[in-house]
């Protein structure tokens, strides 16, 4: 059983600055550029401080140039912070990266670390020898993986050819052969149909509950981190800006609902007591109401009462508009990180 | 880390080479072509000028032929893989796995050549149609192959730290280039470097290029005598040991600035 009371991660202030040769404009620019010892510090990561247990499953969500992929990196060992401290499994990567590179599995959803001129099961096997994995427990993974992810059709075929979603799937073995503690997802779902997007998250699930593996997980598919995530990062601009329940972000942003009516024939500027009418189209009106202040049954009844009514639906928010307003509008609600 | 990681990277890169089965036969096919050029152009050559002394044109053609089937071997860029992963941003799943990576794109490099050292066999018997390839008594093969052994490694980090730029500029082919028609011409490889006159020819041959081609050659053709065989193979290991250091300065260099392109 993972250890829950030691994170498993923890970052206390973690800063990655860029410093960039800065680029004069006009048309001796670039001449200008060779010779100038100009710089300009570009800040990827701001004070990132944050502790994961073992065997949580959190995503870690921003819009793109947020910080997100920098702060991936550090933690698998390939860049250097600029300034704070980061422990992996009681290591710190980038003084021990092949230590820390025994301890996780990585998989990035548009470039793959599969053998692109060899068979499926050669990556594998070469893999094996990477990791040094014990011969059963090569076995046994190889066997679980294939009924799991259904490769055993494709097993034999170069990576080359096959499709997107296969290859995806011979990614995520290729991550979890060696049964890393933790495993970062950077957008493993990209570009999959909806089916072959099903079976991923099934298998991060699987790999969460089963066998206790810390899930890292990037994405801009929110649909991917309601399905998976109790727990969400924010990031944005470098900076952590929420960090807690995605239940909670979603009560607080989502106590507005919106109720669908389709009348029988149009109606001009129809109304309800209680809501507040946010759009009509033909017959259709949309109406938004606080939940917490209007009950949608008597909004129904009342609306059914003054209007010939065909059809009703409700609609929930969705993780995805909550977060767009996040971005946009910036997170004020509780746990709020000070700035 | 076992070293069962590198043979297999070794081994899987041997197959990957040996998938691309109609490049290998065009190699062949078009070394054999080469052989037949060389031994016209040499022959005609000699026919117009006084022959130089210590190597004779049977000599000469021994020379050039061995030479073409050495560039088998020795024109593998078995470190292009940085380029090509650096390019991509794969290098940095490479680094993100239990490996040291420059052992890793070494033994990639070999599995390839072990491929191509198989071409030398067929090359070797196609060629033998064609000329006559003089061979030297025992010991000197075996410090031609001595010789031979000492120019691949140093041939491997000249293509290692040209590979390496790649981490500054992300793309290095027009250096290659440059480099590349540079070694050719200055290594001995189609012309034997006594054949530059004066100061030139002293230049060329304290070049690190004359590791490559030019000192095993030399030694199979038997211009350089028995006596002499202790000083050059320390030369080579001079040369060997200042680029493998260099080599491992850049590669640390390197990855403290590892940028990782769209990442």
């Amino acid at each position: 059983m993972p250890d829950m009371t030691q994170p498993i991660i923890q970052t206390r202030d973690l800063r990655k600055v860029f410093r960039t040769v800065k680029r004069a404009s006009g048309g001796l620019g670039a001449l200008r550029t060779l010779f100038s010892r100009e710089y300009e510090d570009r800040v990827a990561v701001a004070d990132v401080t944050m502790s994961l247990a073992a065997g949580e499953l959190v995503g870690y969500i921003g819009p793109n140039g947020a910080g997100k992929s920098t702060t991936i990196k550090m933690l698998t060992g390939i860049l250097v912070p600029t300034s704070g401290s980061l422990e992996v499994a009681g290591i710190v990567p980038y003084e021990h990266r092949k230590e820390n590179g025994r301890n996780i599995g990585v998989v990035f959803g548009q470039r793959s670390q599969l053998y692109w001129d060899l068979p499926l099961q050669e990556s594998f096997e070469l893999l094996r020898a990477i990791y040094a994995i014990p011969r059963d427990r090569y076995r046994q993974n190889l066997k679980d993986f294939v009924d799991i992810l259904q490769m055993d059709d494709f097993l034999r075929t170069p990576v080359r050819q096959l499709s997107l979603g296969q290859r995806m799937r011979g990614d995520f073995a290729a991550a979890m052969l060696h049964d890393p503690k933790i495993v970062y997802l950077d957008e493993p779902t990209i570009g999959l149909d909806v089916v072959a997007k099903e079976a991923i998250r099934q298998f991060i699930a699987g790999i969460n509950a089963q066998r206790g593996t810390t899930v890292i997980l990037t994405t801009h598919d929110l649909a991917d981190v309601e399905r998976l995530c109790r727990r969400i990062v924010l990031i944005d601009r470098g900076t952590i800006i929420y960090d807690g329940d995605v239940e909670r972000i979603k009560s607080e942003y989502g106590r507005y609902r919106t109720l669908v009516l389709r009348f029988g024939q149009a109606v001009e500027s129809p109304q309800l007591d209680g809501a507040e009418l946010a759009s009509v189209e033909g017959t259709t009106a949309r109406f938004r109401f606080d939940r917490n202040v209007a009950r949608p049954d008597l909004l129904i009844r009342q609306a059914g009462d003054r209007y010939s009514v065909e059809d009703v639906t409700i609609e929930e928010p969705e993780l995805e508009s909550i977060i767009r307003r996040i971005y946009v509008e910036g997170y004020a609600g509780q746990g709020a990180a000070t700035l | 880390m076992a070293a069962g990681a590198y043979v297999e990277f070794a081994r899987k890169a041997f197959a990957r080479e040996a998938t691309y089965r109609m490049e290998v036969f065009t190699l062949v096919g078009s070394l054999i072509l080469r052989v037949y050029l060389l031994r016209s152009l040499w022959t005609a050559l000699y026919a117009q000028n006084a022959e130089p002394p210590g190597l004779p044109l049977h000599s000469m053609i021994t020379y050039a032929t061995v030479a073409l089937l050495m560039s088998l071997v020795l024109e593998v860029d078995g470190t292009r893989l940085i380029r090509e992963r650096v390019r991509e941003g794969t290098i940095a799943t490479d680094l993100m796995k239990p490996i040291s990576v420059p052992i890793y794109f070494f033994s990639d490099g070999l599995g390839q050549t072990l491929l191509h050292a198989l071409l030398i066999v067929p090359s070797l018997l196609f060629a033998l149609l064609l000329v006559h390839v003089d061979v030297p008594p025992p010991q000197t093969l075996a410090a031609f192959a001595f010789a031979f052994l000492l120019g691949y490694g140093v041939n491997f980090f000249i293509n290692f730290l040209m590979n390496s730029v790649a981490f500054w500029t992300l793309e290095t082919f027009a250096m290659q280039l440059i480099v590349r028609w540079g070694s050719d011409l200055l290594s001995g490889q189609i012309i034997p470097l006594m054949f530059f006159p004066g100061a030139l020819g002293r230049f060329v041959f304290a070049l690190p290029f004359a590791a490559v081609y030019s000192t095993p050659l030399l030694i199979y053709v038997g211009i350089i005598p028995a006596s002499q065989w202790p000083r050059y193979f320390f030369i080579q290991a001079c040369w060997l040991a200042s680029f493998g250091l260099l080599s491992l300065w850049v590669w640390t260099a390197a990855s403290r600035r590892i940028v990782v392109q769209g990442g």
